[in-house]
């Protein structure tokens, strides 16, 4: 197991950032910690990387207890939301840093950026100021840099956050088969469930500074632990007593399954091939439902239609709690 | 290692980050604010200053010249420019220390530290120099027959001269480097000390690059302040002639000795050192760096 954290709690005045945390991240895997802003993830990420002292707990680093470790001393890659290039050095000299830093041989150190930044496709950049680069390439060259010192593990900070949409999706999927090339063992902070989703082998669900769960991307999303993982990483409705998916209910035009809720379609809205319904349930439920157009236009589907509603064979349903209606 | 990429990520470069702000419209009170400010700059600092350079030149460059032939001059030209260098070392070294105290650690306190830095700026250089005298003066200071006894005197000597000066230009260094540093953040040193990089290390390749012009900007005011200082060191220098007395002082002893040419011409060369400094750090400063 590569980075193992058990036991953690910081505070930051009255603020609890982190409370009792214990995570085991695996080796040579992507995992992402996803969560919203403020619930820690963050923290945990600095406090792993030795930029931040956690007030209790411990840190191990491919089994070598690492809490009292400086950064410097424990061989983790960082890249940072907004880049923290170093803006006085050429893109070369940004990746050189830390091979400079451990005086290595200067032939080996030429070669080996020159390397990265073949990696990063910025090889015709190499002599340029960080200040001549947009965010995305900005961001490959920290990215080049932090891996320049072949870490045991490499830790990004919501390292697309700062990117505008288009330029963040194209990192992102980059960013995959980089890992597939290169196989370090690296974890990301990030708020966006989809990112996530997409990118992360694994991914450890952080709210309010606890850990909710750690699965896989099907894991959390078709069995999510809770109430919170469910309706952080998706859509959510609610439909009796359990929370579900939209598009996970079954709807028809008259009652033929067992255990079907009347309601009333209120609202109708087309966005490309999906339909997305309001309806108000005779239980005095608004539940939203998502159904393909095709559907809707067979069962001649409009505002004021009665229809009956059914969690689907198969769904993904958890217990409603209280506190989230 | 493959290549990754398999296209490359399309985005235009950035626009170059410092541009002409946008042109606005003349109107009768760009008209009206242009011409106070010139009037203005025109009687309190252009008319004045190029007085003393006609004055300077009124009979030739003999003035100048002259200055150069009388031994005692040399001496405060020396001492000044002695002086000054120390100031400029000093207040350098303790500024990079105190400001990054000031911007990177919290402790108590600090809010008074901070007003204390300012308080060179706001007390008249006299009563920093009487100051001086109360502590280090050689008879009745409080510290000052201590330091006696070791043979080492202050006041009415270069050490007391130094400190007047020091004292007086301490503010300008600071002032220039805490909104820089505040500017530049932590976040390029925390990828350093990532990289592997120590203390030392992250000071002098990330955080003293990245503050140099600041830096440059305090030596530049620090030295010109330095050089014109005049009250404080008045009250402590003794203005003993070819031995502590400075070119301000001398400029002082020529006017109030009716020689004024000498006075003027004094006077010119140390405006003309503040000048040449500013103008220099202009020329050689890279356009993109504020």
């Amino acid at each position: 197991m590569s980075i193992e954290v058990s036991g953690l709690n910081k505070k930051f005045g009255d603020f609890v950032a982190l409370d009792d945390v214990n995570v085991t991240i695996p080796t040579g895997q992507l995992t992402a910690l996803l969560g919203p802003s403020g619930g820690g993830k963050s923290t945990l990420l600095r406090i792993i990387a030795g930029l931040e002292k956690a007030d209790t707990g411990t840190v191990d680093i491919e089994g070598v207890d690492a809490t009292n470790l400086p950064a410097q001393k424990r061989n983790v890659g960082f890249v940072f939301q907004h880049y923290a290039v170093f803006k006085h050095m050429t893109v070369a000299k940004n990746v050189a840093f830390g091979l400079e830093i451990r005086k290595r041989p200067k032939d080996e150190i030429a070669h080996r950026v020159d390397e990265l930044l073949k990696l990063v496709h910025l090889s015709q950049f190499a002599h340029r100021l960080p200040s001549q680069l947009s965010g995305g390439q900005r961001q490959r060259m920290a990215l080049a840099r932090a891996l320049a010192v072949e870490p045991s593990v490499l830790l990004l900070d919501e390292p697309f956050g700062a990117l505008d949409a288009k330029v963040r999706k194209e990192l992102r999927d980059w960013l995959r088969r980089l890992h597939d090339d290169v196989h370090v063992t690296t974890v990301f902070v990030t708020h966006d469930q989809e990112e996530a989703l997409e990118v992360a082998d694994e991914i450890v669900v952080i709210n309010e500074g606890r850990v909710e769960q750690v699965g896989t991307p099907d894991q959390l999303y078709d069995e999510p632990a809770n109430d919170f993982v469910m309706s952080f990483l998706g859509e959510v409705t609610h439909l009796g007593g359990v929370s579900l998916r939209p598009h996970d209910i079954e709807l028809e035009v008259a009652p033929s399954l067992a255990g079907s809720v009347e309601g009333t379609v209120s609202r109708l809205v087309r966005i490309g091939v999906e339909v997305r319904l309001t309806v108000l349930t005779v239980d005095g439920d608004a539940v939203s439902v998502v159904v393909t157009r095709a559907h809707a236009r067979a069962q001649r589907l409009e505002e004021g239609s009665t229809v009956w509603l059914t969690p689907a064979t198969g769904a993904t349903v958890v217990p409603r709690m209280a506190a989230v209606v | 290692m493959a290549d990754t990429l398999v296209h490359d990520v399309a985005e235009s470069a950035p626009v170059p980050e410092r541009r002409r702000p946008p042109r606005v419209r003349k109107t009768p009170t760009t008209y009206a604010l242009r011409a106070i400010a010139t009037v203005y700059l025109f009687l309190l600092v252009a008319w004045p200053v190029s007085l003393v350079v006609t004055n300077t030149f009124a009979d030739g460059v003999g003035a100048i010249t002259s200055l150069f032939e009388d031994p005692d001059m040399v001496v405060a030209l020396q001492l000044s420019a002695y002086v000054a260098v120390w100031s400029v070392v000093i207040n350098t070294l303790f500024g990079v220390g105190i400001s990054l105290l000031l911007v990177r650690y919290e402790f108590p306190g600090k809010r008074l530290l901070n007003a204390l830095l300012d308080l060179p700026l706001s007390v008249s250089p006299i009563v920093v120099g009487l100051a001086l005298v109360l502590v280090y003066g050689g008879r009745n200071g409080w510290l000052g027959p201590t330091l006696a006894g070791w043979g080492l005197e202050v006041i009415f000597s270069t050490p007391g001269i130094i400190m007047a000066t020091t004292f007086v230009a301490l503010p300008l260094m600071i002032r220039e480097l805490v909104p820089v540093l505040e500017e530049i953040g932590v976040e390029q040193e925390q990828a350093a000390q990532s990289l592997g990089a120590s203390g030392f290390q992250r000071f002098w390749r990330i955080t003293l690059p990245s503050i140099r012009w600041g830096i440059v900007y305090g030596v530049v005011l620090t030295l010109a302040r330095s050089l014109g200082e005049f009250g404080a060191v008045k009250v402590v220098s003794g203005n003993v002639l070819g031995q502590t007395r400075t070119a301000t002082l001398a400029v002082e002893e020529k006017y109030l000795n009716f020689d004024q040419q000498g006075a003027y011409a004094t006077a010119f060369l140390l405006a003309m050192v503040s000048v040449a400094c500013i103008v220099i750090v202009a020329i050689i400063r890279p356009k993109n760096h504020a």
